[in-house]
């Protein structure tokens, strides 16, 4: 994810990908979420679809906010999927692994976002 | 002589058997016809469940937990019996050999009997008895053959010793266990027609699937009927014919035993539509009493119109005088099946607190130990009541349930987060889906709304059965741990979505149940839509030991790797023990060990009795969905099992039968 950000851009094509990832899954989540939680279900995956989306938006722009407001729902997923799990690890594939997978994409953004927020100054 | 030293030796020491060959797992009383087999489970495998007892316990030694490690490929034999195009998807030979002297004896999947030498794999002979491919029920499956010594016969005489073996067009074949030639004298040359009385021959609807049951003299045989099909469907009759000559010696027809007994009147069938016995009966040579695991009504799913006798017998097991077929006691473990919990585990006889005891596997998982003399049970039975009523038939359902309070392979309840999927999306879809269901835990009853029946009709405990290992007190159960998502289908939908019971010139669709106002559709280990992945969470499926004594779990532990599935159905190889779903049961030596195949992963595996640790697996060319043996010859320890796949576990199709022994 270190492309340079051509000009007029604020970033790179690689953080808009994960960047729109994030925008689709996070309304996927958020409207499943949503059904769920008036079925009398959890209200995780509403509240996580409604971060990721965020985050997504703000990736988008180039906010280095977006990475901060990720590391929230994905801290907040772990202590989620061990409050329902513990240290079952199969149980804990589906909530744990694609979440941390997002996180280490992020990551790799770093640098791409801080030249983003230099250049905004 | 020997025999009077030895039983008394057997009463005194309940739950403990002297281990090393030459010794009975039971033995017969001097007054009666003898054994079915005079032979013991040690060097040989005489009977589909080891000894008479069906205990699945060899008392051999020389593969050892120590040892074990070193195991390797003796011989692999290939019965030649593979699906031709038509019916690919549909074989699961389930097959489990006899040993007896240098000879292995087995069915194919499509019924070739054949006999292979027990240390090389060389073919001795083979019968086939042309078994048409349409007579394929659910599947092409031939789990065992019965063997038995013909008292009146000089050794070296023809059909002294003969194999007994079943068909899924529904025929009983005998033939010499030396040459595989037909027993002439057996019924119409060699074989007995087991469509008589049935009705209107229509095939797959009828078909035999396990091992016959041989007590004194007597061939004990129920049959598969196709579930779910129709109100009038073939009669769930079990039948016992004379072993030399293949006469009906008497048969039970579970509503109408007098009128029935020997046979149906002129123009008349056997009663339509009762429960039938698919798997494999348990018997009490000594005690000439054949135990017979009975399954539902044909109908599963909905039970109004049921009679009151199907409604007495159905999901009991019968025990039945071998010798004239009349009925001793019968124990219900589900009343009012809406669940096809059939009982499909051969029961296990044994010792019980200095009581002669069969112990009684089920579906739903509640293990049951009965007097076997008087039906008694030894060990506690609840009661669940204020059971969930539905909304179909609550005046049909029954509001109380009987309940083992000494052990159970049944989890806890379904909760949402027992959910699962590979993302936190499909895992949300099954979530939303668990949250649409009805569900009211155990017993939930049938809707036309989807609903969750856990555990779904494969399991706790399926044919595969327990062992018990006596030395050590220990009960060994694998079992599968899944939920159905299941949904009765009003008659009109049914009809336009063309379910049809199957009829003379075509086979069925569905589940239609004509009789009762709703067809059924069961999705078995309730797979996602989105990944064909299992909605809920792993295990779905593990091994346990229970010590015999207090019903309490030794150890219980997933059984079947994740290295052959995945999402997608893309395998992940990922070697951990993940417990996939599993078919077939496990043989337990005195030496402390279990060999089983059973699982999704296709490993055959060595786990040790004490702690449940695998210590040595083998990957087979399909799955082990086959109940292994274990047997010596020349002073070698065998282990073997039939590698054939099943179609709905997924896991290939092969003709591979594979022996191992230890290097010299």
């Amino acid at each position: 994810m270190v492309n340079a950000p051509s000009p007029g851009q604020r970033v790179g094509w690689g953080v808009k990908l994960l960047g729109w990832t994030c925008v689709l899954f996070g309304l996927l989540l958020f409207s499943g979420g949503a059904w769920l939680i008036a079925l009398g279900g959890s209200w995780y995956y509403g509240l996580a679809g409604l971060g990721l989306f965020a985050s997504g938006v703000l990736l988008n722009r180039g906010r280095m906010t977006g990475l901060w407001l990720y590391l929230i729902v994905w801290g907040g997923t772990m202590a989620w999927a061990w409050w329902e799990s513990g240290s079952d690890w199969w149980a804990q594939v589906p909530r744990m692994l694609s979440p941390t997978i997002i996180l280490l994409l992020m990551l790799t953004c770093i640098p791409a976002l801080s030249r983003a927020e230099r250049a905004r100054g | 002589m020997i025999r009077a030293l030895l039983l008394p030796a057997l009463l005194c020491a309940p739950l403990t058997l002297p281990a090393g060959p030459g010794h009975a797992e039971g033995s017969a009383d001097d007054d009666v016809r003898p054994a079915a087999m005079p032979v013991n489970v040690g060097a040989d495998w005489p009977y589909y469940g080891g000894g008479d007892l069906s205990q699945r316990f060899s008392p051999l030694s020389q593969i050892t937990p120590d040892n074990v490690a070193g195991l390797e490929r003796a011989f692999v034999y290939h019965t030649g019996d593979l699906p031709p195009g038509e019916t690919a998807g549909k074989y699961a030979p389930e097959t489990t050999p006899l040993k007896i002297g240098d000879s292995l004896v087995l069915c194919s999947a499509m019924n070739i009997l054949i006999s292979i030498d027990a240390a090389s794999g060389e073919e001795n002979w083979r019968y086939d008895p042309q078994v048409p491919r349409e007579a394929i029920p659910y599947g092409a499956t031939c789990r065992g053959v019965a063997a038995y010594a013909d008292p009146d016969r000089a050794e070296g005489e023809a059909c002294k010793m003969r194999v007994i073996g079943t068909t899924l067009d529904a025929r009983l074949i005998a033939v010499d266990f030396a040459t595989g030639a037909p027993c002439t004298d057996f019924g119409r040359g060699g074989q007995v027609d087991l469509w008589e009385g049935i009705g209107e021959k229509i095939p797959a609807f009828y078909a035999v699937t396990a091992a016959p049951t041989v007590v004194r003299g007597v061939i004990v045989t129920g049959a598969q009927v196709k579930d779910g099909q129709a109100e009038d469907a073939p009669s769930g009759v079990v039948r016992g014919f004379d072993a030399v000559t293949g006469a009906l010696a008497w048969a039970w027809d579970l509503a109408a035993p007098e009128e029935m007994r020997n046979g149906p009147p002129a123009g008349k069938t056997y009663t339509r539509g009762t429960p039938n016995m698919w798997t494999t009966a348990a018997a009490d040579q000594a005690r000439g009493i054949v135990y017979l695991p009975l399954g539902n009504s044909a109908v599963d799913y909905y039970g109004s119109n049921r009679s009151e006798a199907e409604n007495t017998y159905a999901t009991s097991l019968v025990a039945l005088d071998a010798t004239t077929g009349e009925e001793l006691w019968h124990f219900q473990t589900v009343r009012r099946d809406l669940w096809d919990y059939d009982l499909g585990s051969q029961p296990t006889l044994l010792d019980y607190m200095g009581q002669p005891a069969v112990l009684l596997p089920s579906k739903q998982g509640d293990l049951f130990i009965l007097n076997r003399e008087t039906g008694a049970p030894l060990s506690p039975v609840g009661e669940l009541t204020d059971l969930p009523q539905g909304e179909i038939e609550p005046g049909f359902v029954a509001d109380s349930q009987p309940v083992s309070l000494w052990a159970t392979l049944r989890k806890p309840p379904l909760t949402e987060k027992r959910m699962w999927g590979f993302t936190p999306l499909d895992q949300l879809y099954c979530r939303i889906r668990f949250r649409q269901a009805v569900y009211e835990g155990y017993l939930t009853p049938p809707s036309t709304e989807n609903y969750i029946q856990y555990p779904g009709y494969i399991g706790g405990s399926d044919w595969g059965s327990v062992a018990v290992d006596p030395t050590r007190g220990l009960l060994i159960a694998n079992y599968n741990d899944i939920p159905n998502l299941n949904r009765l289908v009003p008659r009109a939908e049914a009809d336009a979505e063309g379910m049809r019971p199957p009829d003379a010139r075509s086979g069925g669709r569905g589940q239609p149940q004509v009789g009762a106002p709703y067809g059924a559709k069961t999705n078995a280990g309730w797979r996602s839509g989105l990944t064909d992945l299992p909605c809920s969470q792993p295990p779905y499926g593990g091994i346990t030991a229970i010590d015999l004594q207090s019903g309490e779990p030794v150890w219980d532990v997933p059984l079947g790797t994740a290295r052959r599935s995945g999402p997608f159905g893309i395998p992940s190889r990922l070697p951990f023990e993940i417990g996939t779903p599993n078919n077939g049961g496990a043989v337990v030596t005195a030496s402390g060990l279990i060999f089983i195949g059973a699982a999704a992963d296709n490993l055959f595996r060595a786990i040790d009795t004490e702690t449940g640790e695998t210590l040595w697996t083998d990957a087979l060319p399909a799955g082990g969905q086959a109940n292994p043996i274990t047997y010596e010859v020349d002073g070698k320890q065998y282990v073997l099992i039939s590698a054939g796949g099943h179609h709905a576990m997924e896991t290939g199709t092969s003709d591979a039968i594979i022996a191992y022994r230890l290097p010299d």
